[in-house]
């Protein structure tokens, strides 16, 4: 099929976007846009709910991800579908996380349409906020990305620069940067009913060349896969529990990585509970066997009960490594850890909202060698 | 604890063992090994579960974090089941769980998966014997001198 195209009128890209999102909610197919805005401030872009058009200012190429848009649809999906349709612009990492919270009961996709944009990478928000060049983030961004330089890369989050896939998967329409001029126009693919329905009656040209996206999407897959292969193996020795204690060191157990991570749902976490409080006698006696021992206690239990919990489904956005005040460089030892549990269930998180999580699903005839040996 | 028992050699070494029985099969053989009164190394420290598949990691984890040397898991047999598939989801938590043990660099030796039936209570000793033959070649868990955790 051909793709459409959003032509961009006087290189005002975040503008050519707005008209097609504003025209989504002024036509009424969809309800209201979850979708990434400048603050009034224009330091900073959140996502923001947004149903009046006249108030959309999005900038959906901002590289910023302040907060996971997985959870924010878990949390007005959760009790129950919206009636109408809602838009959604969200980056892969953020569908991937969406589908997991679906398949862990968390979300739901209803009347939730799902508007990916290919995503060439976010800094963190400390970057972003402080930029030391002389451009807004996203006109350098824009820049670096026109020109296919790599001078965006050293501002990227590390989760970014080794993308697993910047490419949308599972989105109704995307929004394609690679392998268009994003400076004349932008692509527009729809993959689903709803998506081709969210099309009809827009006035959007045919794309004239059909073969540069392929290409370009094939070029950056295979670029990143390059990058996260090299980064696997750089980090292959961070293991051993000398490496481990030094690694978590600076751990000062706030579980903001928690809050932060799409995929870490529980209401009550194990770790808010009481179940490391005890009395006394017991805190003295391990001081005796031990000599001494590091307070607060369990930080390396939380990480690494973390680690167990959501590894399988861990969709590498790195948003956890973005929220820690001191700076540990959870990807390290997380990207690795991930990689290793998903290939040993061949569990492709963020893939099929049909495929089962790994941990409530079974085999009579697997892992014989586990168990009886 | 004395300086003496610190450097005591490998031999002489007794593993600490954290088992985790379930309470339909594996509780009862190791009842049953206890009534027999059949002999087995007392270095195992057990906690009746209502089911192995109740053993979350992190149970795990925690006994080897603060200084177990080895965590063993007994369950029924497959398909014998109390809840029709507890073992086998336990038996998936294990293969995620060595993942997290190879990040630590611990021996996935030293957490056992068991299937030990109500009648079984020979081959609960037997294992015990086994596992803490295993653990004590193994040595101490290099975890549990670390205090900086």
């Amino acid at each position: 099929m051909t793709n459409k195209t959003i032509k961009v009128k006087d290189n005002d890209i975040a503008g050519s976007v707005n008209d097609f999102l504003k025209h989504l909610l002024s036509s009424g197919k969809v309800q209201a846009l979850l979708v990434p805005q400048n603050m009034p401030s224009k330091k900073v872009v959140f996502p923001v709910f947004i149903s009046d058009p006249k108030k959309l200012h999005a900038d959906v190429l901002a590289p910023i991800l302040p907060a996971s848009m997985a959870s924010l649809i878990s949390k007005m999906t959760k009790v129950q579908s919206p009636s109408k349709p809602i838009g959604v612009v969200m980056r892969s990492c953020q569908i991937r996380a969406l589908i997991e919270l679906v398949k862990l009961n968390q979300a739901r996709l209803d009347n939730i349409i799902i508007i990916g944009v290919d995503c060439p990478g976010t800094f963190p928000i400390n970057t972003y906020t402080s930029f030391p060049e002389k451009k807004t983030p996203t006109h350098f961004l824009v820049e670096a990305f026109v020109k296919k330089s790599d001078e965006a890369e050293k501002y990227l989050r590390t989760a970014c620069r080794i993308c697993k896939d910047p490419i949308p998967t599972n989105a109704d329409i995307i929004l394609g940067f690679y392998g268009s001029d994003i400076e004349k126009e932008i692509l527009v693919e729809a993959f689903t009913e709803a998506g081709k329905n969210l099309l009809k009656d827009i006035a959007l040209e045919d794309e004239k060349e059909g073969k540069g996206r392929e290409k370009a999407v094939k070029d950056i897959r295979e670029e990143k896969n390059k990058k996260r292969a090299d980064f696997l193996k750089e980090k292959e020795g961070m293991k051993g529990i000398e490496k481990i204690a030094e690694f978590f060191e600076n751990c000062v157990n706030c579980h903001n990585c928690r809050h932060a991570c799409p995929i870490c749902y529980c209401k009550e976490c194990l770790f808010d509970s009481s179940v490391f409080d005890a009395e006394a006698y017991k805190f003295l006696r391990k001081a005796e066997i031990k000599g001494l021992f590091k307070m607060p206690n369990d930080a390396l239990l939380f990480q690494l009960g973390r680690m167990n919990h959501m590894i399988l489904s861990c969709v590498e956005c790195g948003l956890c490594e973005q929220a820690c005040p001191n700076n540990i460089l959870l990807m390290d030892v997380f990207i690795p850890a991930a990689e290793n549990a998903q290939k040993k269930f061949d569990y492709h998180p963020g893939k099929d909202k049909n495929d089962k999580i790994p941990m409530i699903v079974y085999r009579e005839d697997e892992f014989l060698e586990v168990g009886e040996k | 604890m004395s300086e003496e028992k610190k450097e005591q050699k490998k031999e002489d070494f007794e593993p600490k063992i954290v088992g985790f029985l379930c309470n339909w099969c594996s509780y009862a053989g190791a009842d049953l090994a206890g009534t027999s009164r059949i002999q087995y190394p007392p270095n195992v420290r057990i906690i009746r579960v209502m089911c192995s598949g109740s053993v979350d990691s992190m149970y795990i984890l925690r006994a080897l974090l603060e200084g177990a040397d080895g965590v063993f898991v007994g369950g029924c047999h497959p398909g014998d089941c109390h809840y029709i598939d507890g073992n086998y989801k336990a038996r998936r938590r294990m293969v995620l769980l060595e993942n997290i043990l190879g990040t630590l660099g611990l021996e996935k030796e030293r957490v056992w998966l068991r299937w030990i039936s109500a009648s079984e209570g020979q081959k609960f000793a037997d294992t015990m014997k086994e596992m803490t033959e295993s653990i004590r070649k193994l040595g101490p868990n290099p975890i549990a001198k670390h205090w900086d955790l």
